[in-house]
């Protein structure tokens, strides 16, 4: 196995990797603290990769469509949290399912009918097209970008959650709820606070995906499930735990695709069941 | 009994009204909402993969008939057994976890097994699906014309509805319906509550295992939908729609789903918008599915004709 | 709950009624005067974007008629496969059932065709395909199917051929395939004929269809250290796995071969920067020399402005071969259609095509062409240059189609 040929996938695996870390904590704060299944979070993923080439499209500059991109996600977050969540709090499980499974199915449509069901391409910005010789390997400037984004992102969520006061409340509320609210903490706002970052979370990713996977209207759609497994793998509320569960998920898929490419993303749903098996709470959970 | 009645007309009448194909397609689905609401509405668990059992049945139901030009009671038992076969992997990973993590993990493991499905071209032809499947004969008759499929679908929805019938009414049942009452009090009792979970599983399993054998031979394909999630968030929409408190409300529902589905994606390619708009109107609005807007709509006529005779008896 | 009465159940009833738009089955309504047409293209999924340009060009070849033929009014419907094989096989069905359709032109996706060519078959109605699987005019062919893309081996042979005579060098191949039917096909034979020219296939990987994560397999792609980068792959995939090829610095330093392409739809997709030292084979590109194919750009260029790519061709080929088919056959007959069409020899779109009777595969020239630099461009679509046609048919040996079956 050539040397080369192995950094180059491990540099892959990092870089999907972050992405998945990314998408991972996102979940992980919504099913964390709201209890829900937000099965519209790939969804959010592809609309927030719309959402940058349309900014660029608009205004010209990457970099800012890399800002606006998952504040309008986390703004759309907001309106959902507000007037479809909210209602169903103590509805069940399947409603919230259903509610979330609709939103994703209007979202996709709604991509199509204002985007089309084309795939198109976003190169990236000037500054990061083409490679890098790092010496062992040639590889593509927008990657690395990627992968440190993505890694000050899941940084910079950590240290929130796990720094700052508002952080703690959020982490508290996962822990419990009742408690929060009896500490006089507007647990609604706590709700939709978290949602909305969930939601940008999920935006973030998608658009700093678009460059390297182009668009389509299903490019969520993968995402939802890696997202779920890596989620399960961390254990449910593990936000820590969702950072290292992404970045193992990432580096092994890429990893098995150098032997047994097919099996790629299959391979990837039978470890989570083989751990959940010996391990029901996930590599990282308590409870 | 009366009930009992309206359904055998809608059986009769239905092929009158309505495209052969889609008439057969709405009873299928029915056998699968019936299965999936043994886990839903009596258990209390909302399985989200149920296209797993439904998906991985068709397939291996319909490789046997493809290349191995099995009969048709043989496919339907192998049907059967796949279905139940792969409710029990997935509900011996699933029945120890409960709430979202239950929900997470079926879905999980149904992606699992669609990509599995995806990716093993050689097999089940992947995104092409696999098609060319036969329709065997039943006891000499051929049914290949769309009516004599029908009435043979048709045939199979009634037996699958009065097996259900028996199951709820049976201790199983009342067990199940005690279980998603209040599990730890079902544990107290004294029963085994992750192995009567896995049993619904199993049983439900069993009845998506046939839904799915005929649909394979209802289309002559097994296309890799059948065993996506879009599929299994398919019958949970269909079965609560119907309401999933009874055991008619899969049929309901499926009544209205496959209906809706059929005459709105002729029209617009982009239905699913509206399949949308429609899972989140009623959940917010029609939580009790169709049932409980029927009675919620007779109440509201009610008190209009006669203001000042307040009805005392609340519907449901 | 309250009970169902007598009006209730008449409510329903009527609601029932209404819902016959469900399609009571169409009385046969296409026999006196139409000939119903279904153009079963892709409007969402993976070939989304071809879906639009295949409508131009079967429309195109029917407005060229005024719609008639034998003197009859043909009735020409769309349907949306979504690039999938269950969607496909329903609305084919459909159209068949409810719209008394018999003639069926697409879809585009070749593993989607195999499963219209299945309902084809079983519904008895006349089938026009083009596409890279040679499973339609080979292992799965029957009378109903008729192939119009070049046989996969005459593409081999022909990308194959003219590439190692410009450069002898280079016989480090490595392999980049779509997993999916018209990959597969291409792929055996691009390997049988490059043994005859003495190529090393250093690698050979498949990828998904509609992958979008090319890092993996062109990392490994750099690894074997080809001499030339083959794709066989199609519309997005192929834009974007040119593309990742370019931005780990494999082309334009090693050459890039396209090997079924839809040209100008992919070309234009891409930067001219990146398609430099790109090679590609296509069944068809608009600066090809025939009058049928200078008419139709003309013609295509004039209403939609840019030329047409291989798919609206493809379309529009297909059912210029239809017609004239039943211009032979004198009726619009499904089965007097498929003798004619059988052994039917014209100069059409692509020059000299003829049908093979025992296979249904038509015996036509397949492209091939190099990309220009950006300073050769003469203007915006100038992407390439013809430099060869062939038009080799597969060797008997190969034919995996070995009775076509009875009416």
């Amino acid at each position: 196995m050539k040397i080369s040929l192995l950094v180059s996938q491990v540099l892959n695996g990092l870089a999907t990797g972050m992405l998945y870390a990314l998408m991972g904590i996102g979940l992980s704060i919504i099913t964390g603290v709201l209890n829900i299944p937000n099965f519209a979070h790939g969804a959010l993923f592809a609309l927030g990769a719309y959402s940058l080439y349309t900014v660029i499209q608009l205004v010209g500059n990457f970099w800012l469509a890399l800002v606006l991109a998952p504040v309008g996600v986390g703004l759309l977050g907001v309106l959902i949290e507000y007037g479809g969540i909210r209602p169903l709090y103590k509805a069940g499980h399947d409603y919230q399912l259903l509610l979330t499974f609709g939103l994703s199915l209007i979202v996709t449509e709604g991509i199509i009918i204002i985007w089309s069901p084309v795939g198109m391409s976003q190169l990236p910005p000037p500054l990061l097209r083409g490679g890098v010789d790092l010496g062992i390997t040639f590889y593509p400037k927008y990657r690395l970008f990627v992968m440190v984004a993505a890694g000050l992102l899941v940084l910079g969520a950590w240290l929130f959650l796990e720094k700052t006061r508002y952080g703690a409340i959020m982490r508290a509320g996962i822990e419990d709820k009742e408690m929060v609210s009896l500490l006089g903490i507007d647990i609604h706002r706590l709700f939709t606070a978290a949602f909305a970052l969930g939601c940008a979370m999920a935006g973030i990713a998608g658009a700093l995906t678009a460059p390297i996977r182009g668009l389509n209207p299903w490019m969520g759609v993968d995402m939802l499930g890696i997202a779920f497994v890596v989620v399960a793998l961390a254990g449910l509320g593990n936000l820590l735990g969702s950072i290292a569960a992404g970045l193992l998920v990432g580096v092994a898929q890429s990893l098995v695709a150098l032997f047994w490419p097919e099996a790629s993303v299959a391979v990837i749903f039978a470890v989570m069941a083989a751990i959940l098996l010996v391990r029901p709470q996930g590599l990282f959970g308590i409870r | 009994m009366k009930p009992w009645v309206a359904i055998l007309a809608a059986v009769v009448l239905l092929p009158v009204f309505v495209r052969h194909a889609i008439a057969t397609e709405i009873w299928i689905f029915a056998i699968f909402g019936l299965g999936l609401n043994l886990l839903m509405g009596y258990t209390g668990l909302l399985s989200f993969g149920q296209a797993t059992f439904f998906g991985s049945a068709a397939y291996v139901a319909g490789y046997l008939l493809k290349y191995y030009g099995i009969n048709l009671f043989l496919a339907l038992g192998i049907g059967v057994v796949v279905g139940a076969a792969s409710a029990a992997l997935v509900g011996y990973l699933c029945v120890q976890r409960s709430g979202l993590y239950f929900i997470m993990l079926t879905f999980a493991l149904n992606q699992m097994f669609f990509f599995t499905a995806y990716q093993w071209t050689t097999v089940t032809g992947g995104e092409d699906g696999m098609p060319g499947i036969p329709r065997p004969s039943v006891l000499g008759l051929d049914i290949h014309g769309p009516l004599a499929y029908y009435a043979t679908v048709a045939a199979l929805f009634l037996l699958s509805l009065w097996v259900m019938q028996r199951i709820v009414e049976s201790p199983l049942g009342k067990i199940l319906k005690a279980i998603r009452e209040n599990e730890l009090r079902a544990e107290a009792l004294g029963f085994d509550v992750p192995r009567m979970k896995l049993v619904a599983f199993v049983v439900g399993g069993a009845f998506s295992g046939l839904a799915g054998v005929l649909y394979a031979m209802l289309f002559g394909i097994v296309p890799l939908e059948a065993i996506g999630f879009v599929f299994s968030g398919n019958v949970v929409f269909a079965t609560l729609i119907g309401g999933s408190g009874s055991l008619y409300g899969p049929v309901i529902g499926s009544f209205v789903f496959i209906w809706l589905s059929e005459s709105v994606s002729a029209m617009w390619a982009r239905w699913p918008l509206l399949l949308g708009v429609a899972f989140v109107i009623v959940v917010l609005f029609f939580r009790g599915g169709v049932v409980e807007a029927w009675a919620r709509f007779w109440t509201w006529r009610a008190a209009r004709r006669a203001p000042d005779r307040v009805r005392i008896d609340a519907p449901r | 709950m309250r009970e169902l009465t007598r009006r209730d159940v008449l409510k329903l009833g009527g609601g029932a009624a209404a819902a016959a738009g469900l399609g009571v089955p169409a009385v046969l309504r296409a026999q006196a005067k139409e000939v119903p047409m279904l153009g079963l293209w892709s409007f969402t999924g993976a070939f989304s974007d071809v879906g639009p340009v295949l409508d131009r060009g079967m429309k195109l070849a029917l407005d060229e008629r005024g719609m008639k033929i034998q003197g009859k009014t043909i009735k020409y419907i769309t349907r949306d496969d979504e690039t999938k094989a269950g969607s496909a096989t329903r609305r084919a069905e459909e159209a068949v059932d409810a719209d008394g359709v018999k003639y069926i032109v697409g879809p585009w996706s070749s593993g989607v065709a195999l499963a219209v060519s299945e309902v084809a078959k079983r519904k008895k109605v006349f089938h026009y395909f083009s596409g890279g699987t040679e499973d339609i005019s080979g292992a799965r062919c029957h009378r109903y199917s008729f192939q119009w893309a070049a046989s996969p081996y005459t593409a081999a042979k022909t990308v194959v051929d003219t590439f190692m005579q410009a450069n002898p060098k280079a016989k480090r191949w490595h392999l980049l395939v779509a997993d999916y039917a018209f990959g597969w096909s291409v792929e055996k034979y691009v390997k049988e004929v490059g043994k005859t020219h003495g190529i090393e296939f250093v690698g050979a990987d498949r990828h998904p269809l509609g992958e979008r994560e090319f890092s993996n397999y062109v990392t490994k792609a750099a690894g074997n250290k080809p001499d030339v980068v083959v794709m066989i792959n199609f519309g997005l995939d192929a834009v974007t796995g040119a593309r990742e090829i370019f931005n780990f610095g494999l082309t334009p330093k090693i050459p890039l071969i396209m090997t079924w392409s839809s040209g100008v739809e992919e070309l234009v997709q891409l930067a001219p920067e990146i398609r430099e030292n790109i090679w590609v084979g296509s069944n068809f590109y608009y600066t090809a020399d025939t009058p049928v194919a200078r008419e139709f750009v003309k013609s295509y260029q004039a209403k939609f402005g840019g030329p047409p790519g291989y798919a609206p061709a493809a379309a529009y080929g297909m059912t210029r071969m239809l017609l004239h088919a039943m211009d032979k056959a004198k009726s619009t007959e499904v089965p007097d259609v498929i003798r004619a069409c059988e052994g039917l020899e014209v100069d059409d779109l692509v020059g000299r095509m003829r049908v093979d009777p025992k296979t249904h595969q038509t015996l036509r020239p397949y492209f091939f062409m190099r990309c220009k630099k950006k300073e050769a461009m003469k203007h915006p679509m100038d992407f390439a240059d013809i430099i060869a046609t062939g038009s080799t048919p597969l060797p008997a040996e190969y034919a995996a189609c070995k009775d076509i079956g009875a009416l």
